[in-house]
């Protein structure tokens, strides 16, 4: 986006200089990082991020208005591009999922609706879910069910929730025509029938694909790294990371806790550059944490499988599960997903 | 028949799964056998209990053999609840006297129906010495609730206690007060033992878990006969290895069987250290406070197999396997 009283750093980027503190994903370095990652076979993650604190354009977000995405598990998915899709036509949009859906129902396709054909589909635009103005304005999809109770006052119940969004995505939208849409990061919450359903219609509509997002070990412990670093005021949660052994017959389930202001001294005390994390520090956090383990236990937790990860600001699973805690780091969370699906369409 | 008994009745006929309801029946004794083999147990459960009420309602059932019926069910089918272990100890120099069951049953009611009005107390026998006691709750101004039950076993010739409280917090104090009044005891403490598996508990309270230890050993060579590794120097260094493995982890863990539990749960307070030299929180005085907690459907077998399996060390950290001889799998490490 232009800003015209801005200096020029690049012939293709113009970032404005208010922005340097934060995660820009413009630097020089950033962008020689993504160029050399899709001419590798393999495609690299990054050795060091930008601590994704918030961005400037959170200020737009109405705290009320984002609270219902907090503390609520959200399935991941990641989206290729969608041909064609308009943010003038979401009211069409809405009248054509509720027809489409209606029309599985009465094919007799199982359906999680509660009242037979007394919902409705909205549409809406989530402002303020974005990292730059590059990124695309992200939106939500919501099922509600009408009551089917006669009194005015009886409330819709929301059955099913779904918001397309993406922060950070400039490694996405570099190379990408203005036909298409990039909004690599989709979040469900609700039966899993129904999500099936309008990924179809989507995957239909706007010529794109969905797939489950699932999370490494690798990128689980960079998320237990990053989200330990951030600073709150209180911490409501413990920093707590699950794994769990392949043992036969029997499996076991190991739940280390950690109490959130020893694991923040932990970090601090390893962490050296302000502003960015590197794969070193995140390697000595989490063999820190297994060694202290070990030095009691005896049980070596490298052999056995990180599967989720919990901490005051974000809780995730390796299945591709999340929970957001904390409206502050928001964006913070939604960049580091964001970059996860953007490296899985890729 | 009351409508509350017959209800309750229905319900419990419910929780118990199709295969159950006859023998259960059976050993209620109750129902007579000629009713019980006319039953019809090839319809929904739901028309089956609702027969069952019928028969009951015929008889005339009360809320006292409802809720031997209920504790019957609780010793037959594995119920999804925690039991935790308590221990009565006796004033020193007190004696030992006879036990009495009959004595017993009349202590515990008289107690508890002193401190508590609305109290419904219930009992059955089993053998080994051990008594069920179930008791609905109420409060000064309502009945007992048949649903907020707590159970209790006690074995009379062991200071132990088993209790499974369902959530049912608010009147422990009187529970323990009347045990230990009725069993002439002078103190009774909670143990860090907890299980959903009573027969775990009595196990491994009762040290019979190491019943069936064989003293035999099979050498590794044998089992490995049909592997054939063509350089001997391999075979050897290797076998060695896995071979202290086998010897430490039987050695800790013994030939048997485990008693079944399926958590422990340890709370840390040890200062943090690592064995590199990085200095990483080396001047921190507090300790680093962690919870860590185990959980497996059979977690001492799956602990067993860490070893073996390459995921630990061997010998064992000796909070894991000290859980079924020190009874307790509740712990607080701190540091020395």
């Amino acid at each position: 986006m232009d800003s015209s009283n801005v200096p020029e750093f690049t012939p293709k980027h113009r970032v404005p200089p208010r922005l340097r503190d934060y995660f820009t994903g413009a630097s020089p370095f950033q962008r020689q990082l993504a160029s050399v990652r899709k001419q590798t076979a393999f495609g690299q993650t990054p050795t060091r991020r930008k601590i994704p604190l918030c961005s400037p354009l959170q200020e737009n977000i109405d705290p009320q208005k984002i609270a219902f995405l907090l503390h609520k598990q959200w399935t991941l998915h990641t989206l290729t591009p969608m041909y064609r899709f308009s943010y003038a036509n979401l009211k069409q949009y809405s009248m054509h999922l509720k027809s489409f859906l209606a029309a599985e129902k009465q094919k007799g396709l199982a359906m999680e609706m509660g009242e037979d054909f007394n919902f409705k589909v909205t549409f809406s635009i989530l402002s303020g879910i974005k990292g730059t103005h590059r990124d695309p304005a992200a939106f939500l999809v919501q099922i509600i069910s009408k009551s089917q109770l006669s009194s005015k006052n009886a409330e819709d119940k929301v059955v099913w929730t779904g918001w397309f969004c993406c922060v950070y995505g400039d490694s996405l939208l570099e190379n990408i025509s203005d036909d298409f849409t990039c909004l690599p990061l989709f979040l469900a919450n609700g039966a899993e029938s129904n999500t099936a359903l309008i990924g179809t219609w989507f995957q239909k509509t706007f010529d794109c694909c969905f797939t489950r997002l699932t999370i490494s070990a690798f990128n689980l412990s960079w998320m237990a790294a990053m989200w330990t670093s951030c600073n709150l005021e209180h911490y409501r949660t413990a920093t707590e990371l699950l794994w769990s052994a392949p043992c036969s017959p029997q499996s076991l389930d190991i739940s280390y806790a950690i109490n959130p202001e020893d694991a923040k001294a932990l970090w601090d005390s390893i962490h050296q550059t302000p502003e960015e994390i590197t794969q070193e520090e995140v390697d000595l956090f989490i063999d820190c944490l297994c060694s202290h383990f070990h030095r009691h236990f005896k049980i070596n937790l490298s052999a056995t499988r990180l599967v989720c990860v919990s901490t005051s600001v974000a809780s995730a699973h390796t299945d591709g599960k999340i929970k957001i805690l904390c409206s502050k780091y928001l964006i913070g969370v939604l960049a580091f997903l964001t970059e996860l699906a953007i490296f899985q369409i890729e | 028949m009351d409508e509350i008994v017959a209800e309750f009745i229905r319900r419990t006929i419910l929780k118990i799964p199709l295969a159950e309801v006859v023998k259960i029946l059976r050993i209620w004794n109750f129902l007579p056998e000629s009713q019980l083999k006319t039953l019809n147990l090839r319809q929904s459960k739901e028309s089956v209990s609702q027969e069952v009420v019928e028969l009951c309602k015929k008889k005339h059932a009360s809320m006292k053999e409802a809720a031997i019926l209920d504790i019957i069910y609780h010793q037959t089918c594995q119920i999804k609840k925690i039991w935790i272990v308590y221990k009565m100890t006796k004033a020193p120099g007190e004696e030992v006297d006879l036990f009495d069951m009959e004595e017993f049953k009349d202590s515990f009611k008289k107690v508890l129906q002193r401190t508590l009005k609305n109290v419904h107390i219930s009992f059955r026998e089993s053998e080994d010495n051990a008594v069920w006691i179930r008791v609905a709750w109420g409060t000064p101004y309502m009945k007992p609730n048949q649903y907020k039950t707590t159970y209790v076993v006690y074995h009379s010739q062991t200071p132990f206690v088993f209790i499974c409280h369902c959530r049912i917090k608010k009147y422990i104090p009187e529970l323990c007060q009347a045990l230990m009044t009725a069993g002439s005891y002078h103190e009774i403490r909670q143990m860090e033992l907890r299980s959903l598996y009573l027969d775990s508990l009595k196990a491994i309270v009762f040290k019979q878990y190491n019943q069936d230890f064989q003293t035999y050993c099979t050498p590794l060579e044998e089992r490995n006969l049909e592997t054939e590794i063509v350089d001997p120097r391999i075979i050897h260094e290797n076998m060695k290895e896995k071979e202290r493995i086998q010897r430490v982890t039987r050695e800790a863990f013994g030939d048997y069987v485990q008693p079944r539990i399926e958590f422990a749960q340890y709370k840390l307070e040890t200062k943090f250290k690592t064995d590199s030299k990085n200095g990483i929180l080396a001047e921190r005085e507090e300790p680093f406070r962690c919870l860590v907690k185990f959980s497996s459907p059979h977690l001492l077998e799956a602990l067993k197999s860490l070893a073996p399996a390459g995921i630990a060390d061997a010998p064992l950290s000796p909070l894991l396997t000290c859980i079924p001889h020190k009874a307790m799998n509740y712990f607080t490490i701190r540091e020395k």
